[in-house]
């Protein structure tokens, strides 16, 4: 089998993310494709607008309990914990073999306190990296992750951390488990982000009445899929409309109709997460879908679509 | 060794006893490359609100046909969705998945024990050594006589008939499979012929207890894991399984593992 890229088109595909340069506007979204060595067989990711890495931390973490996934109508939920073997790893293994493909990296970057967003970056950046996610925003830790991303000026302090240690370009990852997602995302831009993603996954539970227990180890977890499209939709609005930093959106994307929602509601590009694993070529279905839509409607740049709700 | 993501449709699926039901897919690529103990990941169509592919274990294959066999219990949704599946249908199936069976070098003599489905993911093993003139002894455990459901494609490859258990004492040994192992491992022994193989798939207890037998009698074994997974590629970590080297996933780094690198909930 050979891996699959997107088909041609005439439609100009090429977005800016903050200052990050994508061939086209579609990432994967971190954790759902490794650093994209076992989605090799089915895509070419040098043909992505970038890989974005499965989140790292200094040293390896461990992750939760098993059951870590139930599914859910339209979704599933996961409890992954982060579990990954650190930074050097990433640095030895999978960012080189990114770099050998041609593929744009934008690695996401976890950590347990502030210091250790800083140092996860500090060993990155010699590395061949396009471009740094700092997840202040994953439900399934008990430290860092969503527990700083609640918090505004928290946020505005770990990026403001963060930006001071790189130059490149600097996205951070929002929860959505927040009254007011619009003031953190100012926060972040305050601290010096050169772009948001979001949104990660919803605070979810699934409960086995027969056994009347959990159906994950760690009772809660992230909520994932085309359920929560209508609410990544709605934060993708909310936030376009308080900053000026561009977005990469994402939540439930699985066609190219689902990304163009996304662009319309202000996004410049956007991440394929849960569909990956139905579909191990969502990637590329998705942009196709993307370029059907543009030669549709008589679209031939794809930056006249960010932004361009009419409401 | 690459993945493909085959369309594969369904050339008969028919129940063969009790929630158990034999599906035949056309897929050339996978059943080209399958080795046992290997899995498939399986979406199945009709269910799009269920967004998440089925792993199942590779039952018979036949290469040159291009097709393959699933022997499944119906637990959940997907199973279920299944059964309704008849040709004309079509699965999608991303395979062939997995690290297999490993047997060590040389062995003569393997045991193989399956406990329900279990019997499944061991059949192209049991086959593979008979034909490699290993010899081998099954001993297949299920809840009832109508559940045995796999004696007659055993007895077939094996020339000789599998030590049956049932739960409820319709068929064979009344009980767990588990005494049976024991009886053959000791007489193995006794014999001054030891295995020096065994490989186990079952529910997670039953793997347990023969891989203690297994350690006690000085025996290489093996074990499938079975976990909830995502991906099934290897991406999400959904699906690992606690070792003596940390959590691995049963996707990719299994789903067998050496015994001795499991460690037991």
């Amino acid at each position: 089998m050979t891996a699959r890229k997107p088909r041609p088109t005439k439609v100009r595909m090429e977005v800016d993310l903050g200052g990050l340069a994508m061939k086209n506007p579609v990432t994967t979204a971190s954790g759902t494709f490794g650093a994209g060595m076992e989605y090799a067989d089915f895509v070419d990711v040098a043909s992505l607008g970038a890989v974005t890495t499965k989140g790292v931390s200094l040293d390896g973490w461990e992750g939760n309990a098993s059951p870590r996934i139930a599914e859910t109508p339209s979704g599933m939920l996961n409890s992954i914990g982060l579990q990954n073997p650190g930074v050097a790893h990433l640095k030895d293994v999978e960012l080189p073999w990114l770099a050998a493909q041609g593929a744009t990296a934008i690695v996401n970057v976890s950590g347990h306190s502030l210091g250790e967003y800083v140092a996860v970056i500090e060993a990155l950046e010699e590395a061949p990296v396009a471009a740094y996610e700092v997840n202040v925003s994953c439900p399934n830790v008990d430290a860092g992750g969503m527990t700083m991303g609640c918090h505004a000026p928290t946020v505005e302090k770990v990026v403001g951390l963060c930006r001071a240690a790189t130059k490149r370009p600097l996205i951070v990852k929002l929860t959505p488990n927040v009254t007011d997602i619009a003031e953190i995302a100012k926060a972040a831009e305050a601290g010096g982000a050169d772009a948001i993603s979001l949104i990660n996954t919803l605070l979810g539970m699934a409960v086995d009445a027969r056994t009347r227990r959990p159906q994950l180890a760690r009772v809660v977890g992230g909520f994932s899929g085309p359920a929560v499209k209508p609410v990544a939709l709605r934060c993708v609005w909310q936030c376009a409309n308080a900053v000026d930093v561009p977005l990469l959106g994402m939540g439930g994307i699985a066609t190219g109709t689902d990304a163009i929602e996304f662009m319309l509601a202000g996004a410049t590009a956007v991440a394929v997460g849960t569909a990956n694993f139905a579909n191990p070529c969502a990637t590329v279905d998705v942009l196709d879908g993307m370029a059907d839509y543009c030669e549709r409607h008589g679209v031939d740049d794809i930056n006249s679509l960010i932004g361009a709700l009419e409401c | 060794m690459s993945l493909v993501n085959e369309k594969a449709p369904v050339l008969s699926n028919r129940q063969v006893g009790p929630n158990l039901h034999l599906m035949e897919v056309r897929s050339p690529e996978v059943a080209a490359a399958a080795q046992p103990g290997q899995f498939v990941h399986v979406r199945v169509p009709g269910m799009e609100a269920h967004i998440l592919r089925r792993p199942l274990g590779i039952y018979a294959c036949d290469a040159e046909a291009g097709t393959f066999d699933m022997l499944y219990q119906v637990v959940g949704f997907g199973t279920d969705r299944m059964t309704s599946l008849g040709p004309g249908a079509e699965l999608e199936v991303i395979g062939p998945i997995g690290r297999g069976w490993h047997v060590p070098e040389g062995a003569r003599r393997a045991l193989i024990v399956g406990g329900g489905v279990g019997a499944a993911p061991l059949y192209m093993l049991a086959c593979g050594l008979s034909r490699a003139g290993v010899a081998v002894t099954a001993v297949l455990g299920s809840q009832t006589s109508a559940m045995l459901v796999f004696n007659e494609r055993y007895e077939q490859a094996l020339g000789a008939s599998p030590l049956c258990s049932t739960d409820d004492g319709s068929f064979g040994h009344a009980g767990f499979c588990t005494p049976l192992v024991e009886q053959a491992l000791t007489e193995a022994q006794e014999a001054g012929e030891p295995f020096d193989y065994l490989a186990v798939c079952g529910p997670e207890p039953l793997m347990r207890i023969v891989a203690s037998m297994a350690a006690e009698a000085g025996v290489p074994c093996e074990v499938s894991m079975e976990r909830r997974m995502a991906c099934g590629v290897g991406a999400c970590l959904s699906c690992v399984v606690d070792t003596v080297g940390g959590k691995r996933r049963a996707c990719v780094d299994g789903p067998v593992f050496p015994a001795e690198e499991v460690v037991w909930p």
